[in-house]
Parts: structure tokens; C-alpha cells; sequence
């Protein structure tokens, strides 16, 4: 009987508890959804198909490719204000068929103004002078220069923009006055702030981002089989320039995570225009470069105010690899020959005294702290 | 016991300088011809004090020793971990002491620590070297200056280890072990202070240098701060504390480097002359070693017309 009333009782309350819980699930999942949306004007309709995580296909090379958009995170990207198809401007009809051609960074954007000029924003200047430096390419390029980075390869959102803070009421309070919609103020506040604010990486991620390719051996030795095959000129250091660095005081700093000392841009890009400059690198051997031999001194003046031409004549790049500096590798060489052949005397000295001492009576014996030789019959000859 | 020509020369040269009476020389003659001519015999029938007998280090350079080996160990165990940085135990440890910032201002401050003794040591070196030609008793000998005789030392006492001889080399206050051992350490020192200077400071270095030594000396520096660190470590781990703490008769330690005072044993075996001039400037030990030689039956007889007594001729007429 009390069994069959428990048995009930329970029942009921699972039922009860299911429900309660049940409403507030529901209640979640509906604010939930409502902030989805809310972040992101998708006034295209794209997320009709692509919210769902399993969009996406394997290509005919295996690759797998997948079409999911997070309404959340694209609308903390810079990107969150540009209609889909501004960027992918191929599309014309719904469903769309498959996108053969890619964005491409220097296209136009319809739907937003550039304020200063009054035109249709875009990012051509920049890719202009992009495609002019070491780095520059094509958006498709099936050819050698595919290893070459393209604004993506750097420009990730990921690494680009980390989670935005609220902006602080006490701003937007003052900003609604005026310009009512809250949700202006807060973007509009984001936006600039965010730029106001140092955008710039860390020396950690910005090691990270160039080593991805300049530590790449595959890719690295692809470029300089091609430059030979090309008979063109390439920097002696460029197959080590990663590692190098790494090795450098200035690379194992950074690892450590000091910012006071030099990363890839520092020395590479010039100072002055700091944001274009990055978008312009050059090869040392060109006169412009901040790395050419003609204005490494002013170049590292920038940090080490007292360096001069001996100064600047430090190798940033230490290598003690036999084709790029013959030098280090005999001096390592020596170092290690000279090394061992120490270690090697000595512990073979210590190996002859031990066996001598030990025939000549003394041993480990423990006696009055110290050890001591064995006696016998009070005297030992 | 039958003085070699070395050891009458030492012999002769401390007699002289301590200025000893002839009464005093006289003592010593007799004592010296008493002794047994296997010097093993003697060395390994003396009653020793494990903690120490006779007079070897003074109270400087017992501290010199101490502020060397301890600024040294830890600046191997801060640096390694700056150096290694890949390596697995490298961020935890670096982690420990609060990061790499602080383990290089550890680095660092621990560096001036043992520049300070280096100072020191070379301070007290040159008084101590002038105070004693100004006392008319230095003796090129006694120092850790190294001579042909060392060389001559090392051959021999290798040979008697490997058993072709029948004694060790009558050695002097600092064999050839330890003339190596300081040599190293000195020449190490050096390394690690130059090169650690051209990190710390390498735009003046930079200045100063001629521009086409300037670039390759900043990368010898680099190789050599942590080649000469490690060799150091591994010298110091293997052979030195093999030598002062694991060698059979030295286990666990020479205390030495607390006390300043050797053993009599050791001071025999490995530093005869050395032995001889504390005979001369200690009258106690003297007497000491009379007794010892009587009470455990090692004192040989002394035949008087038998040229065993009076052998420092040229002291003798020196004093007379």
C-alpha cells in the first residue's frame, strides 16, 4: 500500500517537475532564439538554409566544406553590416547554384556607403598596393604563387575580433539622446572604439600568422625551388627565416610573451604609416624595405636608440647552418668537439683514479663522516 | 726517508723564508730522516681528523667558494630554463619562480652576486700575493700558477693508478687537478660574464668593437653563454664532485671548504710538499708526527753517518 501511494506520488511529481522544467526550456530556448536573430539583420533570407550545421558537402578532391553560418558570431565580425551577397555578388536567385568564382576583397560594397567619400565602400586601395608587395596575388591563383597568403589568410575574424565587451551604459545613455535606435549606438560605438582602441595583434599572434607559412618546410622549399627555376633572386635567410628568428633573443621573448621586443612586422614593415606598410612588405634586397642593408641602422633605431652601423650588423637571423653562415657552424662545431672531448677526459680520468684509489686500499667505507681506508691489523701497507 | 731534489729545494726555501733556528732544523732533519720512505706507508698509518688537520684555505676564499658554487648552481638552474625554452620542463619551471620575467631578473641579479666574488677573489689574490713578497715569503710554488712540474705530476700519477709505479708524485699544494679545475672555472667565469654583458649590453659592445669583429663576436657570445654553461655543469657534476665528494677516500666530502683544514692523510698523499712546509711553519705538527711515527711503529732508523740527517746543506750553511 505504501509502496503503490509512493509508487504515485513519484509519478506525479516527475510529471509535475517535467513540466515546470519543460516551460523553462522552452523559455530559454526562446530568448535563445530571439538573441539569434537579433544579432543578425538577415534581411537576404540566407539563414533560411544555411542555420542549419550540417550544411555543407564533400568536394569532388575530398574536401569537406561547410556552409554553416553562426547568426552570433557573424554579427560580431567586421563584416556583420555587409549584406551576404555584396560579397557574394554571384548570386542572383534562391536557391543559389554552386559559387564557382569566391569573394574577392577588392569588389565593391552596394549596400554600404564609405562616409568619407560618399562612395560605395571597398577595399581595392589597399588590395592594390597588396598585390604590388612580396606577398601580392591574385584572388585565384592555381599557380606557384597559390602558396602566396591572401587577405584571409591573415584577415581571420577568429583572430581578428575577439568577443566585444558591452559597451559601457553610462555612453550609450548619453548616445540615445540624440540618435535614438540603441542598437546604432551600440554597433556605431563598437566600430570605433574598437579602432580607437589598439587593433593591432600581439607580437605572439603576429609570430604565429608568419610562421605559419615561413615555417612551412613544404611550402618554403617550393618557393625556393621555383626562384631557381625562375633564376630569380631570394634572401639567403628566407628558407630559415622562421626558425631563426625563434632561436633570435627577440623570437624567445616573444614566445615568452614580452611585447618589448621586435616581432616579424616590427623590423619588416616601416614605422611610419604602420597599417598600409604591413600591406606593402618588400624583400631585403629592395632599397625601400626597412630591412635593406642601407636602412637596417635606422630601422633598429626605432628600438635600440643608441645602434649604429656595428650594431645593426647583429644578425637578427642567427643560423648556424653551413650555407648561411660558415662561421657559426665551425664555431658550434668546435664548441662541441672541444665539449665532449673535455667531458670524455675527465670522466676517464675520474674512471683510472677511481680503479687506482680502489687497488690501493681506500674505499666508500663510512667511518667517523668521512670515508677511510681499511685497516688491517692496525697498520696497512 | 730520502728527500727528492724537489722536495729539498721546497724544504729549503720555507726553512728559509720562516727563518727557522738551528736548533729547529735540526729537529726537522731528524724527523725527516725518521720517516719511511714508502710514502704510502706513511699516509695510510697517520691518524687523520676526517674534518680536518692542518691549515689549507683562509676564511676568504672559503666564502669566495661559497658565493661561487651556489651563485653558480642557481644560475644554471634559472638560466637552463631561459636557454631550453622549448622544452617541457622549461614553462613550469619558469612558471614557478613567476614567470621568465622574474627568472631573468633572478638570471641577472645572481650574476653580480658571483661578479662580486670574482672581484673578491682577484682582490684577495693580488694582496695576498703582495703582502707575502713583501714578507719575503712567496713561493711560485705554493700558488695555482701551473708549472712543467704539473705536467710531470699528471704522468706519473696516471701511471701509478694504472699500477707502473709504486708511488704518487710528491705533489704541491695545488696538483695539477686542481690548477685544471680552477683554470676552467676562470676561463669559464670569464665566458659567462663577457657573453652575458654582450646580451645585457650589446650596443656597447657593438661601439667599442671593430665592425668586422662586432657581428661574428655577438655570435660567438650567443653560442658560447650556454655551450660554456652546460660543459661547466657537467664538469662540475662528473668531476669535481667526483673528486671532493665521491671519490673512494674523499666520500662523502672534503671538508675542506667548510673548516679549511685538510686531513693529514690527504695533505700527505696528494700534497707531500705542501706537508713539508707545514712541518716547517708547525712546530706541533712536528712533534705530532714524531709521536705518530714512534707509537705505530713507521719511524725507520736513522743512521747519523749515513747522510740521512742534515740533508739541506745549503740551508745549513745559510744559517750557520
Amino acid at each position: 500500500m505504501g509502496w503503490t501511494t509512493m509508487k504515485k506520488g513519484s509519478r506525479e511529481g516527475v510529471q509535475r517537475c517535467t513540466v515546470r522544467w519543460g516551460w523553462w526550456l522552452a523559455v530559454t530556448l526562446l530568448l535563445l532564439s530571439g538573441t539569434q536573430v537579433m544579432a543578425f539583420e538577415d534581411d537576404e533570407a540566407c539563414l533560411m538554409c544555411h542555420k542549419y550545421p550540417k550544411m555543407g558537402r564533400v568536394t569532388e578532391e575530398g574536401v569537406q566544406k561547410n556552409y554553416y553560418i553562426l547568426p552570433d558570431v557573424f554579427s560580431r565580425t567586421v563584416h556583420r553590416n555587409v549584406p551576404c551577397r555584396d560579397c557574394h555578388s554571384e548570386i542572383k536567385e534562391l536557391p543559389h547554384k554552386p559559387l564557382v568564382q569566391g569573394v574577392r576583397c577588392d569588389s565593391e560594397c552596394h549596400s554600404v556607403t564609405n562616409p568619407s567619400t560618399g562612395k560605395p565602400f571597398s577595399h581595392k586601395s589597399i588590395n592594390d598596393a597588396f598585390k604590388e608587395s612580396v606577398h601580392g596575388r591574385q584572388k585565384v591563383e592555381l599557380g606557384p604563387d597559390g602558396d602566396k597568403p591572401y587577405c584571409i589568410t591573415c584577415h581571420t575574424n577568429p583572430l581578428y575580433n575577439a568577443a566585444e565587451e558591452a559597451p559601457p551604459p553610462h555612453i550609450i545613455e548619453r548616445c540615445v539622446v540624440c540618435h535614438e535606435d540603441q542598437q546604432f549606438s551600440e554597433k556605431w560605438y563598437n566600430h570605433t572604439s574598437r579602432r580607437i582602441r589598439e587593433v593591432k595583434r600581439s607580437s605572439q599572434e603576429i609570430v604565429a600568422m608568419c610562421l605559419s607559412c615561413h615555417n612551412d618546410k613544404e611550402l618554403v622549399e617550393r618557393r625556393v625551388q621555383l626562384a631557381k627555376e625562375e633564376g630569380r633572386e631570394l634572401g639567403h635567410k628566407f628558407p630559415i627565416a622562421g626558425e631563426s628568428y625563434q632561436l633570435s633573443f627577440h623570437g624567445k621573448m616573444t614566445k615568452y610573451g614580452t611585447s618589448d621586443v621586435a616581432n616579424c612586422l616590427d623590423c619588416h614593415a616601416a614605422s611610419e604609416n604602420y597599417y598600409m606598410s604591413v600591406h606593402e612588405l618588400r624583400p631585403s634586397r629592395d632599397p625601400v624595405s626597412p630591412v635593406h642593408a642601407n636602412n637596417r641602422v635606422e630601422t633598429c633605431q626605432r628600438c635600440h636608440k643608441v645602434a649604429d652601423a656595428n650594431y645593426a650588423a647583429i644578425d637578427p637571423h642567427p643560423t648556424s647552418a653551413k650555407a648561411i653562415n660558415p662561421f657559426n657552424y665551425y664555431a658550434e662545431l668546435i664548441y662541441t668537439i672541444v665539449g665532449d672531448a673535455v667531458m670524455i677526459g675527465l670522466v676517464g680520468m675520474a674512471f683510472v683514479e677511481t680503479v687506482g684509489r680502489l687497488r690501493d686500499g681506500v674505499s666508500w667505507r663510512f667511518v667517523r663522516g668521512s670515508s677511510w681506508r681499511r685497516r688491517r691489523n692496525g697498520l696497512d701497507n | 726517508m730520502k728527500l727528492s731534489t724537489e722536495a729539498k729545494a721546497v724544504l729549503e726555501t720555507s726553512i728559509r723564508q720562516r727563518e727557522l733556528s738551528w736548533e729547529e732544523i735540526k729537529e726537522l732533519d731528524e724527523l725527516i730522516a725518521m720517516m719511511p720512505d714508502d710514502r704510502k706507508r706513511l699516509y695510510k698509518n697517520v691518524v687523520s681528523n676526517p674534518i680536518g688537520d692542518l691549515p689549507r684555505y683562509n676564511i676568504h676564499i672559503r666564502i669566495q667558494h661559497l658565493l661561487t658554487f651556489t651563485t653558480f648552481l642557481l644560475l644554471a638552474f634559472t638560466g637552463l630554463p631561459i636557454y631550453y625554452n622549448d622544452a617541457f620542463w622549461a614553462e613550469p619551471f619558469n612558471n614557478m619562480l613567476g614567470g621568465v620575467e622574474v627568472t631573468r631578473v633572478i638570471h641577472r641579479t645572481l650574476a653580480v652576486v658571483m661578479i662580486f666574488s670574482m672581484v673578491y677573489h682577484i682582490g684577495t689574490l693580488l694582496f695576498g700575493t703582495i703582502q707575502r713578497i713583501g714578507a719575503r715569503r712567496f713561493d711560485i710554488r705554493r700558488t695555482i700558477i701551473p708549472l712543467w712540474k704539473d705536467a710531470r705530476d699528471f704522468k706519473e700519477d696516471m701511471l701509478y693508478f694504472a699500477g707502473k709505479r709504486v708511488q704518487r708524485p710528491e705533489m704541491d699544494k695545488f696538483m695539477y687537478k686542481q690548477k685544471i679545475h680552477y683554470f676552467a672555472a676562470a676561463f669559464g667565469n670569464t665566458v659567462m660574464v663577457v657573453s652575458g654583458s654582450s646580451f645585457l649590453f650589446p650596443d656597447v659592445w657593438a661601439s667599442i668593437l671593430p665592425s668586422t669583429v662586432a657581428s661574428h663576436f655577438q655570435e660567438i657570445m650567443r653560442l658560447s653563454h650556454p655551450h660554456e654553461a652546460l660543459l661547466a655543469l657537467l664538469t662540475i657534476a662528473f668531476w669535481h664532485w667526483y673528486n671532493v665528494h665521491l671519490a673512494p677516500g674523499r666520500f662523502p666530502m672534503q671538508w675542506t671548504y667548510l673548516t679549511g683544514f685538510i686531513t693529514r692523510e690527504h695533505q700527505m698523499e696528494e700534497h707531500f710538499l705542501e706537508y713539508l712546509r707545514c712541518l716547517v711553519e708547525l712546530p706541533e705538527e712536528r712533534r705530532l708526527l714524531r709521536e705518530m711515527l714512534q707509537e705505530r711503529g713507521l719511524a725507520q732508523p736513522v743512521e747519523e753517518d749515513a747522510g740521512a740527517l742534515l740533508q739541506m746543506d745549503m740551508v745549513r750553511s745559510t744559517v750557520s
